[in-house]
């Protein structure tokens, strides 16, 4: 196989240009997982927000309600004086006041629309937790007085107890982050596209601009070589970059992060990289194809990989990408490796309608792959060498 | 026959590169293509090989005939073309080693003849270089070595000696003709008149597409009325006596510039002699004296009006 054996040569010859883009990835990877090792979201544990709860009434609800906040909250005995609790406020001592009017039980249970009073810090994260722990609380307690007509106050406060207390399943997978959310891993698969594009298109576009010079291509066409058989020996090469170049770039994830290659998100990260190496392999094979001399080629291949990688989120999240510019960017491969990467990443469950939406841009990258393939086809028709 | 063409017509819209072109070469021969440039050699050999699609004729390659995918007669046919056709990724030997492998499998065998491709063209000191790092005539060289390692029966060479200093090209000459002794028929295009002169046993001369004279060496020649020219260095001579040389029989032509007496005669006679009768009877002076027999730059000027080399 000549042609195959020159093809591997001719990469060989190619490896310093691709490598630099190898190790550029590399470098940007290793800073990212250096900063990025998540902390917060392995220690779970909550800071408590210090609050003053100032009763008009007492109620067996109103106590089961201070029962549950403590919970959440620390909760500060203040004496009911306008100046010490503004006092209180003011040094921190609390950052939350809560007041309870007189009639608000009563009000609760008749489906009344009375308020509590709050006096916050401004921007206080954990005051979040506390309007959440009251409005949880309260708001279950007008369901539970709405559906239940006639409930007494100690029965509905034991079933709000059993409902708040500890965290039912539900509570449970809201909470429930995925191994490889924000992981190194995301971020690495996602970066890989840069690199992929750039290594492909180097490898693959350069050995067919060189095997398409038209008197290398004259001079192979004198040998007894079929043509089919020099252009199958080409793409077995190119295929065999391809997956090379995949492989390299995974082994190192693997130094890299192996704790990400135990979860089954793992797998679809690694179907979906494959993939988008199958549709950038057929695209630089076309590039390839229409490219006339390797001058351009480094410009051609930077305009190819950082362009489709900007407007794809490869470096900025699609979320801080306006639609204009994703709708453009989804006429680009790079566009639906990176959706399907970031979904992968958040999976915790495998069933169809969590995968749906990944294997749909997974066949979109096939999709892309068959049509560069297409176009490369036609193009060579065109370009006849006998009638140049 | 080794190459048989028939009214091979060839056109580039308007521009007729190959007007009804018919060649016989027969097995043994170094054939050679001679023509200024832009004469259609190239195209010639581009056609007889189908790497280019003609309009009109019949080519056949030892006895068959020849199309895109007649990879069986590809197999005996050496090309060395005139745009060097080279891997600049590849060094010598692996380019060679590389066009040789595109028709030998066995590697033992690869291996010999590439290693004598190499020596034939000279190019041992040179077998690690890329062709980026070659000279003109050491690519030209490396060209030739990548179209007849794997020994062919046909040898098609489409200006092979392009700036390739004269000694190489002497070696290269040489070279071709032991590849000739050696069993293999040429096919040798060039604008120089010299090196088909020199090796070729049989010639034709093409202009604008078409064949305008074919023959052997010595039948070329005799096809035009001129004989020997010869030139003088004469100091002094007058009007009147130039006229009366003039008159001399078998002289057709008598020129005096820059103290040279060129004097071009009919074939056949010993006008030499006649000359120098002449130039003593009349006491004339004269210095060094040279007799030189036409060149086929001669057969081409006398048939088309101009040179040969522009
Ligand atoms: N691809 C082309 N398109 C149009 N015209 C062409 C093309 N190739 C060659 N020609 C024309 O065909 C004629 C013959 O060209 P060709 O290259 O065969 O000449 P040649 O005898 O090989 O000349 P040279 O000694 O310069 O190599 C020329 O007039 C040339 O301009
Ligand atoms: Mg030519």
């Amino acid at each position: 196989m000549p042609v195959f054996k020159l093809s591997l040569k001719i990469f060989r010859k190619n490896w310093v240009a691709v490598s630099i883009y190898i190790f550029i990835f590399l470098g940007i990877a290793i800073a990212i997982s250096a900063n990025s090792v998540p902390e917060k979201s392995i220690g779970f544990s909550q800071e408590k927000a210090k609050v003053a709860l100032i009763s008009e009434e007492k109620t067996p609800l109103t106590d089961g309600f201070q029962k549950e906040l403590s919970k959440s909250a620390v909760l500060i005995k203040l004496p009911d004086q306008t100046e010490k609790l503004q006092d209180a406020l003011f040094f921190r001592k609390v950052t939350y006041i809560l007041r309870i009017p007189k009639g608000f039980t009563q009000s609760v249970l008749s489906g009344g629309s009375m308020q509590m009073k709050k006096t916050v810090v401004p921007n206080s994260v954990d005051n979040a937790y506390v309007d959440l722990s009251v409005d949880q609380y309260w708001n279950l307690a007008r369901i539970y007085a709405k559906h239940e007509p006639g409930i007494s106050q100690q029965q509905l406060v034991n079933q709000l107890k059993t409902n708040l207390s500890g965290s039912t399943p539900v509570t449970i997978k809201a909470h429930e982050q995925a191994k490889t959310a924000n992981s190194f891993s995301m971020y690495y698969f996602n970066f890989l596209a840069y690199t992929l594009s750039a290594a492909l298109i180097m490898g693959v576009s350069t050995l067919m601009v060189v095997m398409n010079k038209r008197d290398i291509k004259r001079r192979n066409f004198c040998s007894p070589l079929r043509a089919s058989s020099i252009n199958g020996q080409l793409i077995l090469a190119n295929l065999l970059f391809a997956l090379s170049a995949w492989a390299i770039l995974i082994l190192f994830c693997f130094i890299l992060d192996s704790k990400s290659f135990g979860t089954q998100n793992m797998v679809y990260f690694l179907i979906n990289s494959l993939l988008f190496t199958g549709s950038m392999t057929s695209l630089s094979y076309l590039i390839g194809n229409l490219m006339k001399n390797l001058n351009a080629m480094s410009a051609v291949c930077n305009v190819l990989t950082l362009g489709p990688c900007f407007i794809s989120g490869v470096f900025v999240p699609q979320e801080f990408l306006n639609d204009t510019v994703l709708k453009i960017a989804s006429f680009t491969p790079t566009y639906w490796y990176v959706q399907a990467n970031t979904r992968i990443a958040k999976l915790t469950q495998f069933g169809w309608p969590e995968l749906s939406p990944i294997i749909q841009s997974m066949a979109l990258l096939l999709a892309f792959g068959a049509a560069f393939i297409t176009v490369s086809l036609v193009v060579g028709k065109r370009k006849n060498l006998m009638n140049e | 026959m080794i190459i048989h063409v028939k009214n091979l017509v060839k056109r580039y819209g308007d521009l007729v590169a190959l007007d009804h072109l018919s060649l016989d070469i027969k097995e043994g021969e170094i054939f050679g293509l001679l023509g200024p440039n832009g004469s259609g050699k190239s195209t010639a050999i581009n056609c007889i090989l189908s790497l280019l699609n003609y309009d009109k004729g019949d080519v056949e390659i030892f006895g068959k005939k020849m199309t895109p995918d007649a990879y069986d007669l590809k197999r005996d046919i050496g090309i060395v073309m005139q745009n060097v056709a080279v891997f600049d990724e590849l060094t010598v030997y692996e380019n060679i080693d590389y066009f040789c492998g595109l028709y030998v499998r066995d590697r033992a065998e690869r291996k010999r003849l590439v290693e004598e491709a190499v020596a034939f063209v000279e190019l041992d000191q040179f077998r690690k270089f890329y062709p980026k790092k070659l000279s003109g005539g050491l690519l030209r060289r490396l060209n030739i070595a990548c179209g007849i390692a794997h020994k062919p029966k046909l040898i098609i060479l489409d200006e092979p000696t392009v700036a390739v200093d004269p000694q190489s090209r002497n070696k290269i000459l040489e070279g071709i003709e032991r590849l000739n002794a050696q069993g293999a028929t040429i096919v040798y295009t060039s604008h120089y008149m010299e090196e088909v002169e020199q090796i070729c046993s049989r010639i034709v001369i093409m202009d604008k597409g078409r064949i305008i004279a074919s023959g052997t060496q010595e039948e070329l020649k005799a096809m035009i009325t001129l004989g020997e020219k010869i030139t003088v260095e004469a100091f002094s001579i007058e009007e009147e006596q130039l006229h009366q040389l003039r008159e001399l029989t078998g002289i057709v032509s008598v020129d005096h510039m820059d103290n040279r007496l060129v004097i071009k005669s009919d074939k056949g006679n010993n006008n030499l002699e006649t000359v120098l009768e002449f130039l003593k009877s009349h006491q004339i002076g004269f210095g060094r004296i040279y007799s030189e027999m036409p060149t086929l730059n001669d057969v081409f000027l006398e048939i088309t009006g101009k040179q040969l080399r522009d």
